[in-house]
């Protein structure tokens, strides 16, 4: 009673320059903060996008010009080339694999019953867990010992391991929000469980399997620890980014190359999100984006 | 149920229930073979390799703890290990900082633009981790963006020194690195939370303070329990953040390990040593664990 009586009286003792202040910090504040927030994340690319277009061979103010020519010079640079296209083999190769491998144990660990599918989970959850650095380490120690030489093949190997178990989950997430009926139904007109996965899962799954494969691509390209201790002499292009960085001598043609780099990403993204979003029965944004988030979280 | 029953009488012949019996081992066989080849063995032959002398130029030994030995005498890994935890938790605490009052902001007053802020922590995560923070590099320099500009406005006159190649790059580079994922669990548990309990406390009296101690910390405590181990974890072994925007003082033992494997080619050393991270990282998840079913309870 005490409390309550206290704050009848509150409202009135601080109706003054506090309350302004109050207000103005719960109308503004939210906003204010989640702006600086989102600079804070995108700021530094924007600006390399921007500062990737200045005619001088620093990162830095005043503006010197527009020019394209960093952008020309990193198409001429084979090194750079050869690390690109290396990524990209290995993500070409590593995206659908991770989706088969993926999809099978996801479909596996929501829907069948056997008696080791409590271990199973946990250990496709491992390679999630497990730090990429150990992850690495432990592969290039692995692969001495078996006396298989590094190279973006060994990359593909790894990146494979800790690429599916990711699709995995994405999968199960699919898996356990679908509805069950229509299986049952299936199964009830005397469809085999073969059937029910051709007819019945797999057109539903075809988008999210579609949208899984762009993200493991894209898993896989910026995936730096595997790359970085089991690529051997092959270069993949993040480990090209870090050695540049550190041995620096042309970094305008990084500033380019990058921009390039994340402009395509988030083109693939949002390939993802409407692939993801197609036919999956959400019709307003929000529940789209619902969908989106629920999908690759 | 019904379901049960009705292929109950498909699968009474034993052929059938055999077929049914192996249908997991099809489905698994790949996944599981590829984890037990590229995953378990490296990580046993890891193990096994922490308790030998071991580097590229061979010279295996029998068992031994030397490793271990070398790891908790040198008066370096102590110092690196003192580093790498005071990095590790300011950027853990830098970004709970952040992410609570952002999921807040995002779950319950945000309106329209609750799925753009969502969207924009979501695709964060699909860039390139190298470029972001090759990107932090090229504005922190001596030369880069942020001293011109502090300079040109007149709030410095001689470029900052400490942005970059310091704790204070390291810690600014990994907060902006993994916030995200530090957000989007909180953001998901604080979802959950019903409005109607804050309006109830302010109507009983509570100020934002007691809101926030007694109803939202408490009720997002398994998303903060999440993005802990999220975050926290893969902070100790991160090697590629100190390597690009670190200097003496940011070296962590993330770059301990990558050195004693790639540049020293000590095997045994590096094996031990990311064993010992791998345990600190389970006495961690299990600490969180506690403290967030703790929380609960009060």
């Amino acid at each position: 009673m005490d409390s309550v009586q206290g704050t009848l009286a509150v409202p009135v003792a601080r109706r003054s320059i506090g309350s302004h202040v109050t207000r103005a910090f719960n109308a503004y504040g939210g906003p204010v903060f989640a702006v600086l927030f989102v600079v804070l994340l995108y700021g530094p690319l924007v600006l390399l996008a921007v500062f990737s277009f200045n005619d001088s061979i620093v990162f830095s103010l005043p503006w010197s010009g527009f020019t394209t020519k960093w952008y020309s010079e990193a198409f001429a640079n084979d090194n750079l080339l050869m690390a690109l296209r290396n990524s990209v083999i290995v993500a070409s190769i590593v995206a659908p694999v991770s989706v088969v491998l993926g999809t099978l144990a996801g479909y596996a660990i929501t829907r069948l019953r056997f008696r080791l599918r409590g271990p199973s989970a946990m250990l496709l959850a491992a390679p999630l867990v497990v730090p990429w650095l150990v992850i690495g380490i432990s592969a290039l120690i692995f692969f001495s010992q078996v006396q298989m030489a590094l190279s973006w093949n060994t990359v593909v190997l790894m990146q494979i391991v800790v690429t599916f178990p990711l699709v995995t989950v994405l999968v199960s997430a699919r898996l356990l929000r679908f509805e069950r009926i229509q299986e049952e139904a299936a199964i009830d007109l005397g469809a085999t469980q073969m059937q029910v996965i051709r007819y019945i899962l797999l057109p539903h799954l075809i988008p999210s399997l579609a949208a899984a494969a762009i993200l493991a691509f894209s898993w896989s390209f910026n995936n730096f620890e595997i790359s970085f201790f089991v690529g051997g002499f092959d270069q993949l292009f993040p480990v090209w980014v870090y050695s540049t960085l550190r041995h620096a001598s042309n970094l305008p043609i990084v500033n380019a190359i990058a921009s390039l780099v994340s402009v395509t990403e988030v083109l693939l993204v949002y390939l993802a999100y409407l692939l993801i979003t197609w036919r999956s029965g959400a019709r307003s944004s929000k529940e789209k984006a619902d969908t989106f988030i629920g999908s690759i979280r | 149920m019904a379901t049960a029953a009705a292929h109950v009488p498909k699968s009474s012949s034993r052929a059938a229930r055999a077929a049914r019996k192996l249908r997991p081992v099809w489905f698994l066989v790949g996944p599981m073979g590829v984890l037990a080849a590229l995953f378990v063995t490296p990580l046993i032959i890891l193990v096994m390799m922490s308790f030998q002398h071991y580097s590229i130029y061979g010279a295996e030994s029998g068992f031994t703890l030397d490793n271990f030995r070398m790891l908790f005498t040198d008066p370096i890994y102590r110092a690196v290990a003192k580093d790498t935890i005071i990095i590790a938790t300011t950027a853990m605490l830098i970004q709970l900082a952040i992410a609570l009052p952002l999921s807040y902001f995002i779950a319950f007053r945000a309106g329209r633009w609750e799925l753009p802020m969502l969207l924009l922590l979501v695709l964060v995560d699909e860039l390139n981790p190298i470029v972001r923070i090759y990107a932090w590099r090229m504005l922190l320099g001596r030369e880069g963006v942020i001293n011109d500009f502090l300079v040109w406005i007149g709030i410095i006159d001689q470029p900052l020194d400490w942005l970059l190649f310091t704790k204070f790059s390291v810690i600014l580079v990994l907060s902006t690195s993994w916030v995200n994922y530090t957000a989007l669990p909180i953001y998901a548990s604080m979802k959950a939370i019903n409005p109607g309990l804050f309006e109830a406390a302010t109507d009983l009296g509570a100020g934002w303070f007691t809101r926030w101690r007694r109803i939202l910390i408490p009720l997002a405590a398994p998303g903060i329990f999440v993005a802990v181990i999220l975050v926290y974890i893969p902070l100790f072994t991160d090697f590629a953040t100190p390597g690009l925007v670190g200097g003496a003082s940011s070296y962590m033992l993330g770059n301990s390990v990558a050195d004693l494997m790639v540049t020293i080619g000590d095997w045994g050393g590096g094996a031990a040593l990311s064993l010992l991270l791998l345990g600190a990282m389970g006495i961690i998840s299990v600490i969180a664990y506690y403290l967030s079913k703790l929380n609960q309870l009060d």
